[in-house]
Protein backbone atom coordinates (compact mmCIF):
# COMPACT_ATOMS: atom_id res chain seq x y z
CA UNK A 1 0.00 0.00 0.00
CA UNK A 2 3.04 2.63 0.79
CA UNK A 3 4.67 1.83 -2.60
CA UNK A 4 1.12 2.69 -4.06
CA UNK A 5 1.26 5.71 -2.35
CA UNK A 6 4.58 6.41 -2.98
CA UNK A 7 4.04 5.88 -6.68
CA UNK A 8 0.95 8.44 -6.90
CA UNK A 9 2.83 11.32 -5.64
CA UNK A 10 5.69 10.69 -7.34
CA UNK A 11 3.18 10.91 -10.79
CA UNK A 12 1.01 14.16 -9.10
CA UNK A 13 4.86 15.64 -8.38
CA UNK A 14 6.18 14.93 -11.95
CA UNK A 15 2.77 16.71 -13.45
CA UNK A 16 3.14 19.70 -11.75
CA UNK A 17 6.73 20.13 -13.12
CA UNK A 18 6.02 19.32 -16.23
CA UNK A 19 3.22 21.65 -15.88
CA UNK A 20 4.87 24.34 -14.82
CA UNK A 21 8.48 23.04 -16.16
CA UNK A 22 10.44 24.41 -19.41
CA UNK A 23 8.99 24.51 -22.84
CA UNK A 24 11.67 23.31 -25.41
CA UNK A 25 12.52 22.97 -29.38
CA UNK A 26 15.79 21.54 -30.83
CA UNK A 27 14.23 22.37 -34.52
CA UNK A 28 13.26 26.33 -34.53
CA UNK A 29 13.50 28.06 -37.24
CA UNK A 30 15.23 31.90 -37.97
CA UNK A 31 15.47 32.90 -41.40
CA UNK A 32 17.09 36.44 -42.16
CA UNK A 33 16.21 38.24 -45.35
CA UNK A 34 18.18 41.00 -47.13
CA UNK A 35 16.33 42.88 -49.99
CA UNK A 36 18.72 45.05 -52.23
CA UNK A 37 18.00 46.43 -55.71
CA UNK A 38 21.31 43.87 -56.66
CA UNK A 39 19.60 40.78 -54.94
CA UNK A 40 17.65 39.68 -52.85
CA UNK A 41 19.68 37.23 -50.15
CA UNK A 42 18.24 34.54 -47.69
CA UNK A 43 18.80 32.08 -45.32
CA UNK A 44 16.93 29.47 -43.11
CA UNK A 45 18.48 27.47 -40.07
CA UNK A 46 16.05 24.90 -38.81
CA UNK A 47 18.22 24.00 -35.60
CA UNK A 48 17.12 26.74 -33.44
CA UNK A 49 17.34 25.72 -29.52
CA UNK A 50 14.92 27.29 -27.37
CA UNK A 51 13.90 27.41 -24.03
CA UNK A 52 10.54 28.63 -22.72
CA UNK A 53 9.60 29.29 -19.00
CA UNK A 54 6.01 28.61 -18.86
CA UNK A 55 5.70 30.42 -15.66
CA UNK A 56 7.34 33.68 -15.81
CA UNK A 57 7.75 33.67 -19.97
CA UNK A 58 11.19 34.01 -20.19
CA UNK A 59 13.08 32.78 -23.23
CA UNK A 60 16.64 31.82 -23.75
CA UNK A 61 17.28 31.19 -27.67
CA UNK A 62 20.73 29.85 -29.23
CA UNK A 63 22.04 29.08 -33.24
CA UNK A 64 24.78 28.05 -34.55
CA UNK A 65 25.71 30.61 -37.83
CA UNK A 66 26.99 27.52 -39.90
CA UNK A 67 23.00 26.79 -39.64
CA UNK A 68 22.39 29.08 -41.58
CA UNK A 69 21.54 27.77 -45.16
CA UNK A 70 22.21 29.81 -48.52
CA UNK A 71 20.96 29.22 -51.76
CA UNK A 72 24.65 30.26 -53.50
CA UNK A 73 27.47 27.94 -51.67
CA UNK A 74 29.29 31.17 -52.30
CA UNK A 75 27.33 33.44 -49.93
CA UNK A 76 27.41 31.00 -46.72
CA UNK A 77 31.08 30.82 -47.36
CA UNK A 78 31.23 34.70 -47.36
CA UNK A 79 28.71 35.22 -44.35
CA UNK A 80 30.50 32.15 -42.28
CA UNK A 81 34.58 33.47 -42.96
CA UNK A 82 34.11 37.24 -43.54
CA UNK A 83 30.93 38.49 -42.17
CA UNK A 84 30.08 36.82 -39.17
CA UNK A 85 33.19 35.12 -38.24
CA UNK A 86 31.92 32.12 -37.14
CA UNK A 87 34.93 30.28 -36.53
CA UNK A 88 35.18 33.27 -33.92
CA UNK A 89 31.36 33.57 -32.80
CA UNK A 90 29.91 30.22 -33.89
CA UNK A 91 26.51 30.97 -31.65
CA UNK A 92 24.04 33.81 -31.58
CA UNK A 93 22.01 33.99 -28.81
CA UNK A 94 19.33 35.99 -27.50
CA UNK A 95 17.68 35.99 -23.62
CA UNK A 96 14.24 37.59 -23.07
CA UNK A 97 10.92 37.89 -21.39
CA UNK A 98 7.58 37.04 -23.26
CA UNK A 99 5.72 40.11 -22.38
CA UNK A 100 2.26 39.87 -20.33
CA UNK A 101 3.08 35.88 -20.81
CA UNK A 102 0.52 35.30 -17.75
CA UNK A 103 -2.49 37.39 -19.56
CA UNK A 104 -1.58 35.27 -23.01
CA UNK A 105 -2.33 32.02 -21.27
CA UNK A 106 -4.49 29.11 -22.85
CA UNK A 107 -5.28 31.57 -25.72
CA UNK A 108 -3.76 33.39 -28.89
CA UNK A 109 -2.56 36.77 -28.11
CA UNK A 110 -0.20 39.56 -30.09
CA UNK A 111 2.78 40.22 -27.68
CA UNK A 112 6.80 41.78 -27.70
CA UNK A 113 9.59 39.76 -26.64
CA UNK A 114 11.97 42.10 -25.23
CA UNK A 115 15.27 41.07 -24.19
CA UNK A 116 19.20 41.03 -25.31
CA UNK A 117 20.49 39.57 -29.08
CA UNK A 118 24.48 38.49 -29.20
CA UNK A 119 25.68 37.78 -33.07
CA UNK A 120 29.51 38.31 -33.84
CA UNK A 121 29.98 38.82 -30.18
CA UNK A 122 27.95 42.41 -29.54
CA UNK A 123 25.08 42.67 -27.78
CA UNK A 124 21.82 44.61 -28.69
CA UNK A 125 18.77 45.26 -27.17
CA UNK A 126 15.46 44.30 -29.58
CA UNK A 127 11.82 44.12 -29.17
CA UNK A 128 10.60 41.67 -31.83
CA UNK A 129 6.45 41.46 -32.94
CA UNK A 130 5.18 37.92 -31.88
CA UNK A 131 1.58 35.84 -32.07
CA UNK A 132 1.86 33.40 -29.43
CA UNK A 133 -0.44 30.42 -29.35
CA UNK A 134 -0.23 28.43 -25.51
CA UNK A 135 -2.06 24.98 -25.02
CA UNK A 136 -1.11 21.99 -22.49
CA UNK A 137 1.29 20.96 -25.18
CA UNK A 138 2.83 23.66 -27.08
CA UNK A 139 3.94 27.17 -26.87
CA UNK A 140 4.32 28.58 -30.58
CA UNK A 141 6.02 31.51 -30.98
CA UNK A 142 6.12 33.06 -34.52
CA UNK A 143 6.83 36.70 -35.17
CA UNK A 144 9.73 39.13 -36.79
CA UNK A 145 11.94 41.81 -35.95
CA UNK A 146 14.43 43.94 -37.45
CA UNK A 147 18.26 44.37 -36.92
CA UNK A 148 20.62 46.67 -38.53
CA UNK A 149 24.01 44.75 -39.84
CA UNK A 150 26.08 48.29 -38.47
CA UNK A 151 24.94 47.40 -35.10
CA UNK A 152 26.60 44.08 -34.90
CA UNK A 153 30.03 45.48 -35.97
CA UNK A 154 29.84 43.68 -39.06
CA UNK A 155 32.11 44.98 -42.13
CA UNK A 156 30.91 44.29 -45.53
CA UNK A 157 33.46 45.28 -48.05
CA UNK A 158 32.54 48.25 -50.17
CA UNK A 159 32.73 46.47 -53.43
CA UNK A 160 29.42 43.99 -52.49
CA UNK A 161 27.63 46.70 -50.07
CA UNK A 162 24.55 47.93 -52.80
CA UNK A 163 24.25 43.66 -52.69
CA UNK A 164 23.60 43.79 -48.89
CA UNK A 165 20.57 45.52 -47.25
CA UNK A 166 21.80 47.73 -44.35
CA UNK A 167 18.76 46.73 -42.50
CA UNK A 168 17.69 42.91 -42.20
CA UNK A 169 14.28 41.23 -41.75
CA UNK A 170 14.26 38.52 -39.56
CA UNK A 171 11.97 35.96 -39.27
CA UNK A 172 10.89 32.92 -36.25
CA UNK A 173 9.08 30.24 -35.80
CA UNK A 174 9.69 28.16 -32.55
CA UNK A 175 7.44 25.36 -31.76
CA UNK A 176 8.28 24.35 -28.08
CA UNK A 177 6.96 21.07 -26.56
CA UNK A 178 7.28 19.96 -22.87
CA UNK A 179 10.69 19.30 -21.66
CA UNK A 180 10.97 16.01 -20.06
CA UNK A 181 14.11 14.85 -18.53
CA UNK B 1 43.15 46.36 -89.88
CA UNK B 2 46.29 44.85 -90.13
CA UNK B 3 46.53 41.10 -88.85
CA UNK B 4 48.22 41.86 -85.73
CA UNK B 5 46.00 44.50 -84.46
CA UNK B 6 43.25 41.78 -84.81
CA UNK B 7 44.82 39.45 -83.13
CA UNK B 8 45.70 41.46 -79.84
CA UNK B 9 41.83 42.30 -79.73
CA UNK B 10 40.72 38.75 -80.84
CA UNK B 11 42.42 37.15 -77.97
CA UNK B 12 41.49 40.12 -75.79
CA UNK B 13 38.05 39.12 -76.40
CA UNK B 14 38.14 35.88 -75.28
CA UNK B 15 40.11 36.92 -72.09
CA UNK B 16 37.36 38.62 -70.92
CA UNK B 17 34.74 36.02 -71.99
CA UNK B 18 36.80 33.56 -70.35
CA UNK B 19 36.92 36.03 -66.74
CA UNK B 20 32.95 36.31 -67.03
CA UNK B 21 32.29 32.61 -67.66
CA UNK B 22 34.82 31.88 -64.78
CA UNK B 23 33.59 34.39 -62.07
CA UNK B 24 29.85 33.20 -63.16
CA UNK B 25 30.73 29.87 -62.54
CA UNK B 26 32.56 31.04 -59.51
CA UNK B 27 29.44 32.89 -57.89
CA UNK B 28 27.09 30.12 -58.80
CA UNK B 29 29.34 27.23 -57.43
CA UNK B 30 27.15 24.66 -55.91
CA UNK B 31 27.18 22.89 -52.15
CA UNK B 32 29.53 20.65 -51.71
CA UNK B 33 28.68 17.06 -53.15
CA UNK B 34 28.25 15.32 -49.45
CA UNK B 35 27.86 12.07 -51.52
CA UNK B 36 30.69 12.20 -53.96
CA UNK B 37 33.59 14.20 -50.60
CA UNK B 38 35.59 12.39 -48.88
CA UNK B 39 34.81 12.54 -45.36
CA UNK B 40 37.30 14.22 -43.23
CA UNK B 41 36.68 12.38 -40.00
CA UNK B 42 34.92 9.27 -39.08
CA UNK B 43 33.88 8.41 -35.71
CA UNK B 44 31.54 7.17 -33.10
CA UNK B 45 28.66 9.45 -31.75
CA UNK B 46 29.69 8.74 -28.37
CA UNK B 47 33.35 10.03 -29.11
CA UNK B 48 32.23 13.07 -31.38
CA UNK B 49 29.77 14.45 -28.43
CA UNK B 50 32.81 13.19 -25.94
CA UNK B 51 34.89 15.68 -27.64
CA UNK B 52 32.67 18.87 -28.12
CA UNK B 53 32.12 18.52 -24.89
CA UNK B 54 35.24 18.35 -22.93
CA UNK B 55 37.11 20.18 -25.32
CA UNK B 56 34.70 22.45 -26.89
CA UNK B 57 37.08 25.28 -28.59
CA UNK B 58 39.24 22.39 -30.04
CA UNK B 59 36.39 20.31 -31.35
CA UNK B 60 34.90 23.12 -33.19
CA UNK B 61 38.08 23.87 -34.85
CA UNK B 62 38.44 20.28 -35.65
CA UNK B 63 34.84 19.40 -36.67
CA UNK B 64 32.92 22.45 -37.51
CA UNK B 65 32.13 23.19 -41.15
CA UNK B 66 33.32 19.39 -42.17
CA UNK B 67 32.10 16.41 -43.68
CA UNK B 68 31.98 13.88 -40.93
CA UNK B 69 30.84 10.51 -41.07
CA UNK B 70 29.35 9.37 -37.66
CA UNK B 71 28.13 5.76 -36.62
CA UNK B 72 25.56 5.84 -33.95
CA UNK B 73 22.37 3.69 -32.55
CA UNK B 74 19.09 5.64 -33.77
CA UNK B 75 17.49 7.27 -30.78
CA UNK B 76 14.49 8.64 -32.56
CA UNK B 77 13.69 9.66 -36.50
CA UNK B 78 10.77 12.11 -36.93
CA UNK B 79 10.34 14.94 -39.66
CA UNK B 80 10.94 18.37 -40.07
CA UNK B 81 9.14 20.70 -42.84
CA UNK B 82 9.09 17.36 -45.01
CA UNK B 83 12.86 15.97 -43.86
CA UNK B 84 13.90 13.54 -41.97
CA UNK B 85 15.61 14.25 -38.75
CA UNK B 86 17.48 11.43 -37.38
CA UNK B 87 18.79 11.57 -33.56
CA UNK B 88 21.57 9.01 -32.25
CA UNK B 89 22.58 8.80 -28.71
CA UNK B 90 25.35 8.01 -27.03
CA UNK B 91 24.99 5.63 -24.31
CA UNK B 92 26.81 7.57 -21.94
CA UNK B 93 25.76 11.23 -22.30
CA UNK B 94 22.48 13.62 -22.36
CA UNK B 95 23.62 14.54 -25.63
CA UNK B 96 23.53 13.41 -28.85
CA UNK B 97 23.93 14.06 -32.63
CA UNK B 98 20.77 15.62 -34.54
CA UNK B 99 21.49 15.07 -38.45
CA UNK B 100 19.16 16.37 -40.44
CA UNK B 101 19.06 14.50 -43.25
CA UNK B 102 18.61 15.88 -47.17
CA UNK B 103 15.32 15.10 -48.73
CA UNK B 104 16.99 12.34 -51.16
CA UNK B 105 17.39 9.99 -48.43
CA UNK B 106 13.92 10.40 -47.20
CA UNK B 107 12.93 6.83 -48.71
CA UNK B 108 16.09 5.00 -47.02
CA UNK B 109 15.03 6.52 -43.70
CA UNK B 110 11.52 5.33 -43.75
CA UNK B 111 13.14 1.56 -43.51
CA UNK B 112 15.10 2.55 -40.17
CA UNK B 113 13.67 1.76 -36.49
CA UNK B 114 15.19 2.77 -33.49
CA UNK B 115 18.02 1.17 -31.98
CA UNK B 116 19.15 0.11 -35.38
CA UNK B 117 22.73 0.97 -35.95
CA UNK B 118 23.65 3.24 -38.61
CA UNK B 119 26.24 5.59 -40.51
CA UNK B 120 25.65 9.42 -41.43
CA UNK B 121 27.64 10.90 -43.62
CA UNK B 122 27.22 15.31 -43.57
CA UNK B 123 28.07 18.82 -42.74
CA UNK B 124 29.13 19.57 -39.16
CA UNK B 125 27.91 22.76 -37.98
CA UNK B 126 28.71 22.62 -34.22
CA UNK B 127 27.27 22.24 -30.71
CA UNK B 128 24.24 23.72 -28.79
CA UNK B 129 22.72 21.02 -26.14
CA UNK B 130 24.06 18.48 -28.79
CA UNK B 131 26.01 18.04 -31.96
CA UNK B 132 23.87 19.52 -35.34
CA UNK B 133 24.91 17.79 -38.89
CA UNK B 134 22.98 19.20 -41.81
CA UNK B 135 22.78 18.10 -45.30
CA UNK B 136 23.06 14.24 -44.17
CA UNK B 137 23.08 11.01 -46.10
CA UNK B 138 23.20 7.39 -44.90
CA UNK B 139 26.02 5.41 -45.64
CA UNK B 140 26.37 1.69 -45.67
Amino acid sequence: MKEIYIIIINLLLLNCVSAQGKFLTKDGYVSFFSHSVVEDIKADNNQVLSIVDSETGEIAIQLLMRSFMFKKALMQEHFNENYVESYKYPKATFSGKIMRFDELEELEGETQIVGTLTVHGRDKEISARVNVEINKNEIILIGDFYVEVADFDIKIPAIVANNIAKTIKVNFELRHKPYKM
Amino acid sequence: MSGKKFNIILSLFILVIIGLVVSFLYYNKPHTNIEKSEYDYSLKAEQLIKEYKEQGIEAEKKYAERIIQVKGEIKNISTHKGNSVITLMASDSESSVICHMLPEENAKVLKLKNGQEINVKGKCTGFLLDVIMVRCILVE
